[in-house]
């Protein structure tokens, strides 16, 4: 307090003082912000609501932070935007008209709106204040509290001569409690409620509210003003039992062939399995009726909700209903976050004979994976340790013990691999490449794979991906992912040593655009292809030499640039380290894959470097017909090392190496001529095929635009053609010249392979084996959250329903957000919710089927009515009860009543057989609820809205006629009116 | 801004080979021009910080080779790339037609959509030209790119090209600040805006 802080005015009135001026500030501050938010005066222009607006419109809010003392409130301005909202301003309205607000009370155009702010359903009214205590703040429960509060806001609304009504939230929050006042030119509005946990008794019905509402009113003129009254019951259905849902899961547990449990390998399960509509709300309404229309009290009541002229529904889904997709990619991203390696699930008695072998593979391996300088390989014998790899873990392994039960393991492998039903044939295997790139450039779902990152949904990746995520969910989780790996790596690692393809996978280098995990697939089918290649020209040389290609490649068009369509590959390796000639470093392997004539004779040309007196190897065919500058010889083409393919990771680890060597001119110097076996090689091919040829030659081929010609005339007087390397090919000492220097004469045959697909399949075999069951669900996350959405779009399209379509974009780019590291945030993952939206569609169609005998526009009308329920909060049911949407639900009242009562008198044997009969044919348009002993067809009301309004003058007869409005809410446990009255503040 | 914050900015040279990308490079970096450039092999690679209103940033730049044999190695120098300079040579026709692999390769290995691209034509202080600025500002238009003409030699554009580009990368939201693998747009967060006073209801 002030006059504690201040030691020189400790005069009791300045306390007494600051008491009183806490109030007056909580006074002004509301005031103020009423004038920030321009709400001063008769400001609002007179714009009509249209009908329905309270719902269609958008409603704005504004908030702010209020103190009294230091206690805190929000002050809230809500208001319905309306178009010509401020445009209008002109167009005032007499001076002494009602506030908006009043008129509100009478309108009757937005009479209980499906969903709005419970003020707004109540009162009617489009723009209001409310004031209500702060977040964590008490709530305002005593009476004296309470008139402070409203007095505030009286006085508040007197100084600033603001027509918006205001609002107080006073008792506790649930409660919904308000008290309020709207002030206008000598008109002035009380807002009051009254809130009971029961119903009286003598309120429970219609005539007993008028007596209230008239009482409330001084209701005493004669002839009476009309009251005006608006009615609506909401019945409740819940029991969908006759309805059996009929989605099963499936029965995972059987296995037919290529299916497991019902759900065909390759496919992924979609539904829910239990009901995903939790209730339908009916709200039967009677818009306007005057007094005596209708009767309803203690002992009888007009209103049968059949005979209600307005109907409409809304439904309300069960929350997170089990669903059969979201469970699946649940189950698979919960695999993410487990720790465990293969060793320590599959136990480490099947690892460990061959522990030490393997760990002298991996050091080594880790070596070479080191980008340093060359590693001298050992000669490994893995081929001959791992032959005995696949029995050897089977022999270990009791059946009874394996985590993945044997018919499934196979079916699943079967599914996997194909080709492995039949022989193993080298011949039928190559043509049997899927071409999945050409396909997929031209599919639709083109945009997703690449967003995505995944795989073709033909490949192999793809189909392991869901393999995996089946395996996981129902044949034993955690346990039988990590065998179905296990078998799956074994699997690879047979055919690289038997040189089998591995199909699924389009041929050349890996392609960037997928997975990793899709592309080392694809690197270790590469390494297998050049495996083959060999193998197969050591075949044919033994035999007699054909001249003929056999790695594919793109070697055959006249410009030594490779296929550009394969995604890349590259000569260099990461060992080359500064020696021109380490660039190979493995065994003595060359890059056999080729054999051209001739060269089973052919004297060996290394270490001359100038072959002119050697005769030509390795020759492609002519380049254009050019001849050698120093001879009438034909310029050859020569056949080519292929550049070495590569994984992104390798790359990346590349391109650290190479960044880390400098920005520095020595940096860049070594950076080329770590780059350079590539270039290097093709010299060396090209001097094998062109005798004689000089460094010109060879950029005339390889980089024609460094070859300047000029035309110019010779001593003799003709025209002649003169040209010359470009200036920075002649700069002495170029990386160019140097390598031309260096390069010694031997075709690509001859050549160490740029390529060593032994260590690199080793490599990729080894990578794979080590990873866990979380870093395999790593990789396979895009091909899921791939398949999940083609699987949503496919059953999104049977139902067509259209908030769906936007939301599967949305959900398309936020899962690509999952495939960062470090979020795994599945639980809000959206495609869960679409497969549980597009089964609450699939629900509702299926309960408000439509009969063949149902006229055709009935069953349009009833298809738009089912997608509207998904979409708009209420949907009006056209001709209420009497209606085709209207008898279905009718129906559905009257089955599930039945169910009621049968569960009710089970033991009573008359009912129990009466009810078995089918009813549902009897049941014409004109039937009465009310009628006889029988079940009624619909249950008590849940809730009954009770509106009355009327116009009369208060507070004395001769005072100006005003709005009177009370609205009544009867349920189970709540009784609530809320009424708003109007009096003359002049005349009285 | 101190060291550890500074943005580091990825940024991809592109083209045919001799239009002048390692000359560009060295001009904006060493602010020289050496006539006895080599031609690259495989990809060169220099670092520079620059600032740019206010904000720095250490550009990591990749120079790659315009040479055939050596563009299989390139494509996954595209990956993670905020920004790409496409350079042709005015004085040489076949380098500007040659743009749409260019571009067509970029789009499929970039691993983002909403990467900056810049081109730009070089060597115009060469006087055969053979592509007028219109020409290229044409092309820029329909791709959306951002567009200059330079020369290495004479330094004219170059410091400029760069700049505009890191300034057109800091301001595409999303693009700096984090490395966004996938290329999706970010996601509004839709659900706010529910009144906290429980007030948009029903009756039940
Ligand atoms: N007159 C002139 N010559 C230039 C300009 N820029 C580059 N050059 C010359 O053009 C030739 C090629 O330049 P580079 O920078 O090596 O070309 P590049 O695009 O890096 O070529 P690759 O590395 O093969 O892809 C060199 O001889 C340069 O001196 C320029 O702006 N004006
Ligand atoms: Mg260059």
């Amino acid at each position: 307090m002030a006059a504690d802080s201040d030691p020189e005015s400790e005069v009791f009135e300045i306390t007494d003082f600051t008491t009183a001026s806490e109030w007056e500030r909580f006074v002004s501050r509301v005031e103020e912000v009423l004038n920030d938010w321009k709400l001063i005066g008769n400001s609002t222009g007179n714009v009509p609501v249209k009908k329905g607006e309270y719902t269609s419109g958008t409603w704005g809010e504004k908030s702010k932070d209020i103190n009294f003392a230091d206690f805190k409130f929000l002050i809230t301005h809500y208001f319905l935007k309306q178009e010509a909202e401020k445009d209008n301003e002109k167009v005032k309205q007499e001076e002494d008209a009602f506030p908006l607000a009043m008129q509100d009370l009478l309108c009757m155009k937005n009479d209980f709106p499906p969903r709005a702010h419970c003020l707004v359903r109540w009162y009617g009214i489009r723009e209001f204040v409310v004031i209500s205590p702060g977040a964590n703040c008490e709530a305002i429960i005593s009476e004296s509290k309470c008139n402070l509060l409203h007095s505030s806001i009286s006085i508040s609304l007197a100084n600033s001569g603001c027509q918006v009504p205001i609002f107080v939230q006073v008792q506790q929050k649930w409660r919904r409690m308000y008290t309020g006042e709207c002030q206008g030119p000598s008109v002035r509005t009380d807002f009051e409620m009254v809130h009971l946990r029961k119903v009286p008794s003598q309120y429970n019905h219609l005539s007993g509210l008028l007596d209230i509402f008239k009482a409330k009113i001084g209701y005493s003129l004669s002839p009476p003003p009309p009251v005006n009254i608006a009615i609506r019951f909401t019945y409740i259905l819940q029991d969908w039992q006759q309805h059996s849902w009929p989605q099963q899961p499936p029965d995972f547990d059987t296995l037919l062939g290529g299916e497991v449990g019902g759900v065909e390998l390759g496919k992924l399960p979609f539904g829910a399995c239990e009901e995903p509509i939790s209730e339908l709300h009916l709200a039967t309404t009677w818009p306007h009726m005057s007094e005596g229309i209708v009767v309803d009290n203690d002992v009888y009541s007009d209103l049968d909700p059949l005979q209600a002229p307005h109907w409409s529904v809304r439904v309300r889904t069960a929350e997170n209903p089990q669903c059969l997709l979201g469970d699946l990619l649940t189950e698979f991203f919960k695999l993410c976050c487990r720790k465990e390696s293969i060793e320590e699930i599959m136990g480490r008695k099947l690892t460990e004979d061959e522990g030490k072998e393997n760990s002298d593979i991996s050091s080594a391996l880790s070596k070479l994976t080191e980008p340093s300088a060359a590693v001298p390989i050992p000669k490994l014998s893995v081929s001959n340790m791992m032959h005995s790899a696949r029995k050897h873990i089977r022999r270990h392994r009791r059946v009874d013990e394996s985590p993945l039960n044997t018919d499934i393991l196979n079916s699943v492998l079967l599914y996997l691999f194909p080709d492995a039903a039949m022989e193993k044939s080298s011949d039928n295997s190559k043509n049997k490449m899927p071409q999945s790139n050409s396909e997929l450039d031209k599919n639709s779902d083109y945009n997703l794979f690449l967003h995505l990152k995944s795989a073709p949904s033909d490949s192999l990746t793809y189909r392991l991906a869901l393999c995996v995520c089946l395996v996981n969910y129902n044949h034993g989780g955690l346990r039988a992912v990590a065998h179905l790996w296990q078998e799956f790596v074994l699997e690879l690692r047979y055919r690289w040593e038997n040189s089998f393809l591995i199909h699924g996978l389009a041929g050349g280098a890996p392609d960037l655009r997928c997975c990793l995990l899709h592309q080392k697939l694809q690197m270790l089918n590469c390494c297998i292809e050049r495996k083959r290649a060999r193998d197969e020209s050591r075949k044919t040389q033994d035999g007699k030499e054909k001249e003929r290609r056999v790695s594919g490649g793109g070697t055959q068009n006249s410009s030594p640039a490779p296929d550009t369509s394969n995604a890349s590959a590259s000569a260099k390796e990461l060992s080359v380290g500064k020696s021109w000639d380490s660039w190979s470093d493995s065994e003595d392997e060359f890059f056999e894959c080729l054999s051209d004539q001739g060269e089973a004779e052919a004297p060996q040309a290394e270490g001359e470097k100038d072959g002119s007196k050697s005769k030509p190897e390795g020759r492609l065919h002519p380049h254009n017909n050019m001849t050698l500058l120093n001879s009438s010889e034909l310029l050859y083409v020569p056949i080519t090392q292929e550049p070495a393919p590569m994984t992104e990771d390798l790359l990346e680890e590349q391109s650290e190496v190479l960044a880390k060597l400098g920005t520095s001119a020595e940096g860049t110097h070594l950076r080329a001529r770590m780059q350079s076996a590539c270039l290097l090689s093709d010299m060396e091919s090209f001097k094998a095929a062109n005798p004689g040829c000089v460094l010109e030659d060879f950029v005339r081929w390889y980089s024609p635009r460094d070859y300047v010609e000029e035309e110019v005339v010779d001593e003799k007087g003709n025209k002649v053609l003169k040209g010359e390397l470009s200036a920075r090919m002649k700069i002495p000492g170029n990386m160019w010249v140097e390598a031309w220097e260096t390069a010694r004469v031997t075709p690509a045959r001859r050549q160490k392979r740029l390529f060593d697909d032994t260590k690199e399949a080793e490599k990729v075999l080894h990578y794979l084996a080590v990873q866990k069951p979380a870093d395999l669900t790593h990789h396979l996350l895009p091909c899921i959250l791939h398949a999940a959405i083609l699987k949503l779009k496919e059953e999104e399209l049977i139902e067509d329903i259209p908030s769906v379509k936007k939301t599967i974009q949305q959900a398309t780019s936020q899962a690509s957000k999952l495939l960062h590291p470090h979020s795994y945030d599945y639980k809000k993952l959206e495609l869960i919710v679409i497969e549980t939206v597009i089964t609450q569609a699939r629900s509702l169609k299926s309960k408000f089927a439509f009969s063949e005998d149902e006229k055709g526009e009935d069953a349009g009308e009833l298809e738009k009515f089912v997608s509207s329920l998904l979409e708009e909060p209420e949907v009006v049911v056209i001709g209420a009860g009497q209606g085709p949407a209207g008898s279905i639900i009718h129906r559905l009242f009257v089955n599930a009543q039945r169910v009621g009562s049968l569960k009710l008198n089970f033991f009573s044997s008359d009912h129990y057989a009466a009810l078995l009969s089918p009813l549902d044919e009897d049941l014409g348009p004109d039937r009465k609820s009310s009628g006889g002993s029988k079940v009624p067809d619909f249950p008590p009301p849940a809730g009954r809205e009770i509106l009355l309004r009327s116009c009369v003058p208060r507070p004395a007869p001769y005072s100006k006629a005003l709005p009177q409005r009370l609205f009544c809410v009867l349920m189970r446990e709540e009784f609530r009116l809320a009424g708003a009255f109007s009096s003359d503040t002049s005349f009285f | 801004m101190d060291e550890d914050t500074l943005t580091t900015l990825k940024i991809l040279i592109i083209g045919e080979s001799g239009v002048g990308k390692s000359s560009l490079l060295l001009r904006f970096t060493d602010d020289t021009f050496d006539p006895e450039q080599a031609a690259t092999i495989g990809v060169d690679f220099k670092v520079k910080t620059i600032s740019v209103d206010g904000n720095k940033a250490k550009l990591a730049i990749w120079d790659t080779a315009g040479q055939e044999r050596f563009r299989t190695l390139t494509p996954s120098y595209y990956r993670g790339a905020q920004g790409v300079i496409l350079v042709y040579d005015v004085t040489r026709r076949e380098t500007f037609t040659k743009l749409d692999n260019w571009l067509n390769e970029l789009e499929t290995y970039c691993t983002r959509n909403d990467l900056v691209k810049m081109l730009v034509g070089n060597k115009i202080d060469k006087e055969n030209r053979e592509l007028d600025r219109a020409e290229g500002l044409k092309f820029a238009r329909k791709h959306s790119m951002l567009f200059i003409e330079a020369s290495a030699k004479t330094r004219d554009g170059v410091q400029c090209a760069f700049e505009e580009l890191v300034e057109k990368i800091i301001q595409t939201p999303g693009l700096w600040q984090s490395e966004n693998h996938g290329r999706g747009v970010q996601l509004t967060d839709e659900d706010a805006g529910v009144a906290t006073c429980g007030g948009y209801c029903s009756l039940v």
